[in-house]
């Protein structure tokens, strides 16, 4: 298949589904699931053809040859994995906002959103990469601004203008790497001198920071999680954060080593800081859902870190937090989106005893929640525990610190049971009901399911992810 | 030149005598198809001090088709009329060598534009006009003191731009340059800018800001950019300082802006202050491309927001972001017309918008302007706030009152064409640098 199509034919096919009126809200969904699906499939199809390491060559399209500027699509291990964790979200998605209001218009945004996004994680031209990385932003724009809650469209207006921000800084890095070197291509920047790389490594850095987000750029991302409807908040912490995280491992980490060697205390120190201070923010927050974004950026906090030791067993560890990362919080949002919904209140004091009302919904609540905390047997204890070994052998001793972060998690988490879960069923709770859609059912019980899959059987997830940096290893292998 | 600029100036006689018939629209657009062709096929006789390239083809073609929707979106008989003026007198303009052909072009693009503002049906429209014809005679008056002084140096009107030339020359081509920027709204000679185009029907502002303004933008670099490269010490500052005063001035002050004619008013001044960066990074190979690429996505863009205007004022007599609200709801068609063009003007990708900021910001930093390139990716990025809030109005919000649905056909078609072009410069940029080399 022509990977051109994977990456127009959503735009192109978003824009009839548009057309097609309100009422055929059913078919427009349909034709999402059926295109996720194919992505899917397609990707797992890429996975098979990839060489042991290097990339696997698509082809380049709609050359300029004045511009040296061409699509070039090639995808490593690295991209491939980003592709199947993007597939498979955007149908949890999909399942997940079964139910949603103005089907056609929604669905058909979700539709657009697949084209750019696959080919942020395809490209290998910097300056297609950027476009496809702007481009993002227009479908979920409109998701958070037209579906999201009371406050949306100053969320919708600060999300567009934060990254957008950003997003100038990446251009203007990559038109220098350009200018100094010759070449759009990722693969030939990095055996070329740069001749400012110092400006473009900070360009690039802080570019990427505000997309992850690392303190202090980060602000944005709460009131988009809180505004945003459920299922788009499971987009952003999947999809649009671990772009930036991929960006950063592609872009800062492998494409300017030397760099970032140099400033690898910066990404330490600013990981650290995101680590706790959104674990302490966490901690702080009655607000259900502002808890779980909370969480969530300290779990980027986490990535970051991983990322900072610049080392084979680090970034694995990253890659694996970041996809386990991305399977933990989304149950979370979905679960708090739909407390939300039926109970009318974010406020956790006003939840309370829900195991009593509802024990399946609390049961998953509490695996996700678990394993966010990084209970043995989960993803996210192989995640945080990988990445404090790695750390631990890169940096030294000290950095045992990051296991306090567990703590800290272990507290909001644990609070947020005895608040929501447990305890005296609260008047709220009493009143709601807290029936749910079947198929949304099954998008949580499939999440929990990879969670404790991929939590007993890490090898079946390390076994890609270690390719993916197989060309860090050291010799003699770990 | 003797080919679409002879049929252009034959249909607008022409035009004069079939006005109140039902003849008029369909002569006016078979001319200018016919010098789309004449274009496309190159058939042209240079006359003395005109020349032709690859570069003023390509705009010249573009020019036609902006000009196709721009006439079945109108539905007056002067104004086709003057269109076809206008046209005529664009092409002369782009395709003038020497500095004599320029003037007399130059000039003939301007007056035709007061002829076209000064068809007053209100206070405003008056307030508008005269304010641009008062800026219009300051702005002729110290073109041609440029022009002397340039004489007065040894310059010889009838021959290109001499290269070395002395003190009084030069200084001379300076103060030209000023006067030619008073038409291309660059700060501070830009104060009549943005009353012009808000007051004067939305149609004409489309032809005032999307294409005479474009015309010559491209026909002053063509002219300018050999003298300017060859005084880079003096060139370069000066244009950058203008380039940035311009665009962050522009935007700003559109932030602030309640009626969305004049947010695009002042949008388009911060895309003159843009286009400025093209002149500034002149001593780079690719600022003649850039140019080129913005010119042309600025003249789809900037005319479909304004024949939008025009549809919207006329239709439901909507001026201000308050009435805009929830036309997405109400008006499909017309909404989402206007909110691809805004995010092309925007800087979005996939969009011509795009592709025309990139290259002339990489034109800046190719020519060592990073830090003037930071400047204007980071207004590129406020302008974001207005061109998102505008797009959050039309969309986010509920209506509060009905309004009709229903189009009107050609319009649609008009606003087709100038979609088509948006989208096809936002993904196909070979052309452009094919062109962009032979300016």
């Amino acid at each position: 298949m022509n990977p051109l199509y994977l990456i127009f034919g959503p735009i192109i096919l978003s824009a009839l589904t548009a057309l097609m009126g309100e009422k055929r809200g059913g078919t427009v969904r349909t034709i999402a699931l059926l295109l996720f699906t194919g992505m899917l499939f397609y990707s797992l199809e890429l996975l098979s053809l990839l060489p042991a390491t290097g990339y696997l060559d698509l082809g380049s399209y709609l050359p300029v040859a004045q511009f040296n500027f061409e699509l070039s699509l090639k995808v490593d291990h690295l991209s491939v994995i980003m592709l199947i964790l993007t597939s498979l979200l955007l149908i949890l998605v999909t399942l997940s906002s079964w139910t949603m209001k103005q089907a056609t218009a929604y669905f058909s945004l979700l539709i657009l959103f697949a084209g750019p996004i696959s080919g942020v994680f395809m490209s290998t031209d910097l300056l297609w990469f950027f476009i496809f990385w702007e481009l993002t932003l227009v479908p979920m724009y409109f998701l958070v601004g037209v579906w999201g809650a009371e406050g949306r469209i100053y969320a919708a207006v600060k999300f567009f203008l934060y990254t957008h921000v950003a997003s100038m800084l990446i251009l203007l890095a990559f038109f220098l790497i350009y200018k100094e070197t010759g070449t759009f291509d990722i693969t030939l920047v990095k055996e070329s001198m740069l001749a400012s790389p110092v400006l473009i490594w900070w360009l690039l850095f802080v570019g990427f920071a505000v997309k992850m987000p690392i303190f202090p750029f980060h602000t944005w991302l709460p009131d988009a999680h809180v505004q945003a409807p459920a299922p788009i908040s499971v987009l952003l912490a999947g999809v649009l954060l671990k772009m930036g995280a991929y960006a950063m491992i592609r872009m800062v980490v492998l494409m300017m080593p030397e760099q970032s060697e140099n400033f690898a205390w910066v990404i330490l120190v600013l990981g650290l800081v995101t680590l706790f201070y959104a674990g302490f923010m966490a901690l702080y927050e009655t607000h259900l859902k502002k808890m779980v974004a909370y969480s969530s950026i300290s779990h980027m906090g986490l990535v970051t870190v991983a990322i900072a030791t610049l080392s084979y067993s680090g970034l694995s560890a990253a890659l694996f937090e970041m996809i386990g990362h991305a399977l933990i919080i989304s149950p979370l949002f979905l679960i708090a989106g739909f407390l939300h919904h039926k109970t009318g209140s974010w406020q956790m004091g006003d939840m309370g005893g829900l195991m009593q009302k509802a024990p399946y919904l609390s049961a998953l609540f509490v695996l996700a929640g678990l394993a966010a905390l990084g209970l043995p047997g989960t993803m996210g204890f192989i995640g945080e525990l990988t990445i404090l070994i790695a750390s631990i052998k890169t940096y030294g001793f000290w950095l045992i610190v990051v296991a306090l972060a567990s703590m800290i998690g272990a507290g909001y988490i644990i609070w947020t049971f005895r608040r929501v879960i447990y305890g005296e069923m609260s008047e709220t709770v009493k009143k709601s009901d807290f029936g749910m859609n079947r198929v949304e059912f099954a998008a949580l019980v499939i999440f929990a399911l990879l969670i404790i899959g991929f939590g007993l059987y890490p090898s079946a997830l390390f076994d890609v992810i270690n390719s993916a940096f197989a060309s860090l290893a050291p010799q003699g292998g770990l | 030149m003797l080919g679409s600029f002879t049929l252009l100036f034959l249909a607008a006689l022409v035009s004069l005598a079939l006005h109140r018939t039902k003849w008029l629209k369909p002569v006016a657009l078979a001319a200018v198809l016919g010098a789309l062709v004449l274009t496309y096929l190159g058939s042209t006789i240079a006359l003395n001090g005109f020349e032709n390239s690859e570069a003023v083809r390509l705009f010249t073609m573009i020019l036609e088709i902006v000009l196709l929707a721009l006439l079945l979106h109108e539905e007056e008989d002067q104004t086709i009329t003057q269109t076809l003026f206008i046209a005529a007198a664009s092409v002369a303009l782009l395709q003038s060598h020497t500095l004599l052909t320029f003037i007399i072009s130059f000039e003939a693009v301007s007056i035709i534009s007061f002829v076209l503002v000064s068809h007053i049906k209100t206070p405003a429209q008056a307030e508008g006009a005269v304010k641009m014809f008062i800026a219009g005679a300051i702005a002729t008056g110290i073109l041609l003191l440029g022009a002397a002084l340039y004489l007065v140096g040894g310059g010889k009107l009838d021959a290109p731009l001499a290269l070395e030339t002395n003190m009084l020359s030069t200084a001379g081509l300076f103060v030209m340059l000023l006067g030619l920027f008073y038409k291309l709204t660059i700060v501070p000679m830009h104060g009549w800018a943005a009353d012009t185009y808000a007051l004067v029907r939305h149609s004409h502002a489309a032809i005032l800001t999307g294409l005479a303004k474009t015309v010559v933008a491209v026909a002053t670099f063509r002219l300018f950019a050999p003298f300017l490269a060859d005084h880079l010490t003096m060139s370069v500052p000066m244009m950058a300082t203008l380039a940035v005063i311009t665009m962050t001035l522009g935007n700003f002050l559109a932030l602030f802006q309640k009626r969305i004619a004049r947010i695009l008013a002042y949008s388009s001044i911060a895309h003159a202050g843009y286009m400025l960066l093209a002149f500034a990074a002149v001593k780079s190979g690719y600022a003649y491309t850039g140019l080129l690429y913005m010119a042309i996505a600025y003249i789809f863009m900037q005319s479909a927001v304004f024949l939008l205007l025009d549809i919207l004022r006329k239709k439901y007599d909507i001026q201000t972001l308050e009435e805009i609200k929830g036309l997405a709801k109400q008006n499909k068609a017309l909404a989402f017309f206007f909110t691809v063009q805004i995010f092309s003007l925007a800087g979005i990708p996939l969009l011509a918008g795009f592709l025309g900021k990139a290259v002339v910001f990489y034109a800046g930093v190719d020519a060592g302007l990073w830090l003037v390139v930071l400047i204007a990716l980071l207004n590129s990025a406020l302008s974001v706030g207005y061109y998102a809030w505008i797009v959050k109005h039309l969309y986010f919000d509920e209506s509060e009152k009905a309004l009709e649905a229903g189009q009107n056909r050609l319009q649609m078609i008009s606003q087709s064409i100038l979609l088509a072009g948006t989208l096809f410069f936002g993904i196909f940029a070979s052309v452009v640098f094919a062109a962009g080399n032979h300016f």
